[in-house]
């Protein structure tokens, strides 16, 4: 199929960008998104243009680096889906496609497609964590956790941190990623002990980093890859405020 | 422990400030919209209704309940106006594309809304409470300024000879669309902000808020719509 791709351009941090629009020919449907955009890429490298810079790793959905909003939704059209998975038999001959980085000013672009995802690492390192003691590992099991805990923990722990949320969101709000985050650990009996000041410290460098905040639209959850639910902002707002009253959360 | 300065000032408590005030601003949506509709009961049951609002607890209840709906409404805007403007800077660089997935009409145009239902509650109270707009309607209810003090005030006429004015009734109805379409997405989105993370709650919530806000809506339209029909007369 032949398509016509809008892409964002943009040399560098401080370089206003612009959409540049390629036209693409004979791609297979079977490719993925990413693979369409490394013919591209071939293509302009033997004309002598630089080729598009996009994130990518491990290309089978699991990893949380690729991430690009197609057609103005995070990862492209198909539920559940990161774009290395998504595949080209989606989209049909003769398709425009605008192709653009997450939009959010704690995701500072630094080229391309390519935006800065630190303000995630910062907020998982003030208490996306359990802290542990040095020693010896624990014995497997010897800590029981109930079945229905340890699913609800792992339904958090699929998120991958991709930030489709963030660029979902109409407030480039970090509420899908963080609460995750914190309601992953404060389902599990290890995390209790810090959970208050884990919810307290997260919350707050989400806003020191200038993510927006939630206005329950829950465009998050319907464009997070993993299909993490909103339901755990509303355990993270519960944790926030019990913790801000003086309880334990 | 952080301190309070900063909590206070933190996106989330702003969220759970406008979402309390919000949440008992409704509740008293819903008080209100009880005695509104004993204008359908008739005359003397409105004007005694509204007798007793004034003189209960030596009028001191009223003034009670008029502090704290100021004080949740200034908490309730200026909440909303703070997190708007946050959220706005955000996101600096907009798309070429959008395309929704899972946001409403109402969801999305949450500031406009309530900030054509700030105009309308100051017009609102102008009309009603002041007698600063229509004082011509206004001075039917006998108000204490017009020498009114013990006597019971004559609401009722106020009411329906406001309400037989077709622009003042048509601005009312357009006005309580305004409050559908805010309450719509208002009441579960405070209930999700509030932390109720029930299986058996949630779903119900999800339904219950905009069912509430259609309930809302159209109970305070009856009023209007009644009188201009000629169904209360005075």
């Amino acid at each position: 199929m032949n398509l016509r791709l809008h892409i964002w351009r943009q040399a560098g941090p401080n370089d206003t960008g612009m959409l540049k629009t390629y036209d693409v020919a004979n791609v297979s449907e079977h490719m993925s998104f990413l693979e369409m955009l490394d013919v591209l890429n071939e293509d302009l490298i033997a004309k002598g243009e630089i080729p598009v810079a996009f994130d990518h790793d491990c290309r089978e959905g699991i990893c949380g680096t690729c991430g690009m909003v197609i057609n103005g939704r995070p990862h492209g059209p198909v539920a559940r889906t990161t774009a290395c998975q998504l595949h080209m038999r989606t989209f049909k001959d003769g398709d425009e496609i605008y192709i653009e980085p997450w939009r959010a000013k704690a995701f500072p672009v630094l080229r391309d497609l390519v935006v800065d995802r630190g303000s995630f690492d910062r907020i998982i390192q003030t208490g996306g964590f359990v802290s542990v003691n040095t020693g010896n590992a624990q014995d497997g099991n010897a800590i029981p956790i109930s079945k229905p805990d340890a699913d609800r923990a792992m339904d958090a722990a699929a998120c991958i941190g991709c930030g489709a949320c963030v660029a979902a969101c109409p407030n480039s709000s970090a509420m899908l990623f963080t609460a995750a985050k914190v309601g992953h650990l404060a389902s599990l009996p290890q995390g209790q002990a810090e959970r208050s000041s884990r919810a307290m410290n997260m919350v707050l460098q989400m806003d020191a980093e200038g993510f927006g905040s939630c206005t329950n639209h829950y465009e998050c959850e319907a464009a997070c890859p993993k299909g993490i639910s909103a339901e755990f902002i509303a355990q993270m707002n519960r944790d926030f405020i019990s913790t801000t009253f003086g309880g334990k959360a | 422990m952080k301190a309070f300065g900063d909590i206070w000032r933190s996106n989330l408590f702003q969220k759970w400030l406008m979402a309390v005030s919000g949440l008992l601003l409704v509740l008293f949506l819903l008080g209100h919209l009880s005695g509104n509709l004993l204008v359908f009961l008739g005359r003397e049951q409105i004007n005694e209704y509204a007798h007793g609002l004034r003189t209960m607890g030596h009028g001191m209840i009223i003034w009670v309940v008029r502090l704290g709906l100021l004080s949740f409404f200034v908490l309730h805007v200026t909440s909303a106006i703070t997190l708007a403007r946050r959220n706005r800077a955000a996101r600096p660089a907009k798309y070429h594309r959008v395309e929704s997935r899972a946001s409403t009409l109402a969801s999305r145009t949450m500031l406009y809304s309530g900030l054509l239902l700030l105009s309308y509650v100051l017009y609102h109270l102008a009309h009603f409470t002041w007698g600063a707009v229509h004082s011509e309607y206004y001075a039917q209810a006998c108000p204490p300024s017009a020498g009114c003090v013990d006597c019971i005030p004559d609401v009722y006429s106020m009411i329906v000879s406001s309400f037989q004015q077709p622009l003042i009734s048509i601005t009312y109805l357009l006005s309580m669309i305004m409050v559908g379409l805010h309450l719509n997405h208002a009441i579960a989105s405070a209930v999700q902000t509030l932390g109720v993370t029930n299986r058996r709650i949630v779903p119900v919530m999800r339904i219950l808020g905009p069912g509430l806000s259609i309930i809302i809506a159209l109970g305070f339209s009856s009023v209007p719509l009644a009188i201009i029909l000629g169904f209360v007369k005075i």
